[in-house]
């Protein structure tokens, strides 16, 4: 008895190719990669931060850098899981990271409410801008590589895969731009470096879903 | 006989090499799965087109299947998207303005709608279900539905937005 789909699946084995399955290793190489190729370029475009370059480390520094550099990489490693269909996959390993992440906007606005930093100067607004636009800059590679790596997948989630990249490309940005900017001040971080993640995150929930839409 | 998911898996495998007779009988197995499992869940006429669909996702999407992961949630999870892409669409073509009557118009689309947003909504509480069928279904206002069911304005936003909220929850998690 013939089925109606006896011709597509007749077609469509017709069509096969050999194809190279999607390797959750070879994802997360490339993320990586072009992760690190950012925090090159910014390296040899701006300078390193002199007192990194010294050997002394701040703590706010390692601490700020150190946040942002686990939540771009627990969201790439979410975004790479979720290029892949699947079932009862836990994508919400991320969730802890943001949450810790989200301290530091959370105690740059406590801060600053306390008077313990001057926000509204020209010149601090014009340093945030600079950090915000570099550092949106510097998520540009990582943000293509993982919506490149989406349409060759198939992500059930678009709107939450566009927002997981957005949230990836802003942490390994901003981290990238960290290594040049030598502002320590928890308000500067809390609210402009953060701001690079939540406006790249917006970006990718925006823009990403109807990319990856299959 | 059913094949299981060792075997689906194998053929999977020997498919993504190109092998075309283990994937004819991959598909064939897999159009089975799929005939049973969208049977349950939308109306008998759309049934044949839903399934196609999914085999071409299935075919386009062959290389996001890892040999170290199951075969069947794989399968299950696009044929999931198919299903709420469906609906979807399904949802929006009922807001689109209808043709105005002519001899032999064909109403067994809107019909198999129906009957796939009624199933959905039998499983909402009932001040839900009635909220979102007299406004989003019949096109009420705010005002009307709230007299037509006895609610405050207020309480039919919100049990709007609660029953959408819930349908799309359990579409999601389906």
């Amino acid at each position: 008895m013939t089925h109606p789909s006896d011709a597509l699946i007749a077609s469509l084995v017709g069509n096969l190719q050999p194809v190279k399955p999607l390797s959750f290793a070879r994802g997360l190489g490339y993320a990586l990669a072009a992760a690190a190729f950012s925090a090159i370029a910014v390296v040899v475009l701006f300078g390193i931060r002199p007192d990194v370059l010294a050997g002394r480390f701040d703590p706010v520094f390692l601490i700020a850098t150190g946040l942002f550099l686990v939540l771009g990489i627990a969201s790439v490693v979410t975004v790479i899981v979720m290029s892949r269909p699947q079932i009862g996959s836990d994508h919400g390993g991320w969730v802890w990271a943001a949450a810790m992440a989200a301290l530091l906007p959370v105690a740059g606005l406590i801060v600053s409410f306390g008077g313990g930093s001057d926000i509204v100067s020209r010149d601090s607004i014009a340093h945030g801008l600079e950090c915000l636009m570099v550092g949106c800059g510097a998520s540009l590679l990582v943000f293509a590589m993982l919506v490149g790596w989406l349409r060759k997948g198939a992500p059930t989630a678009p709107d939450r895969a566009g927002l997981l990249t957005g949230i990836a490309a802003g942490s390994l940005g901003i981290f990238a731009f960290s290594l040049h900017c030598a502002d320590n001040d928890i308000v500067h971080i809390g609210l402009w470096h953060s701001g690079v993640v939540i406006l790249v995150a917006g970006l990718g929930r925006t823009l990403v879903p109807r990319l990856v839409r299959w | 006989m059913r094949a299981d998911e060792a075997t689906l898996a194998r053929l999977m495998v020997m498919s993504q090499k190109g092998d075309k007779q283990a994937y004819a009988t991959l598909l064939t197995e897999c159009q089975r799965w799929l005939t049973r499992y969208y049977g349950r869940r939308v109306a008998p006429a759309q049934l044949d087109d839903l399934v196609q669909e999914t085999l071409m996702a299935l075919h386009n999407k062959l290389a996001t299947w890892d040999s170290s992961r199951p075969f069947l949630p794989w399968m299950a999870a696009i044929a999931r998207y198919r299903w709420v892409d469906h609906l979807r669409r399904l949802y929006r073509a009922k807001e689109c303005a209808l043709v105005p009557d002519f001899a032999g118009q064909d109403d067994e689309p809107a019909i198999a709608a129906r009957i796939s947003i009624d199933r959905l909504l039998s499983m909402l509480p009932d001040a839900q279900a009635r909220a979102i069928e007299l406004v989003r279904i019949e096109g009420l206002s705010i005002a009307e539905a709230s007299q037509a069911t006895g609610q405050s304005e207020s309480l039919v936003k919100v049990n709007i937005h609660r029953g959408l909220k819930k349908l799309a929850h359990m579409v999601e998690k389906a």
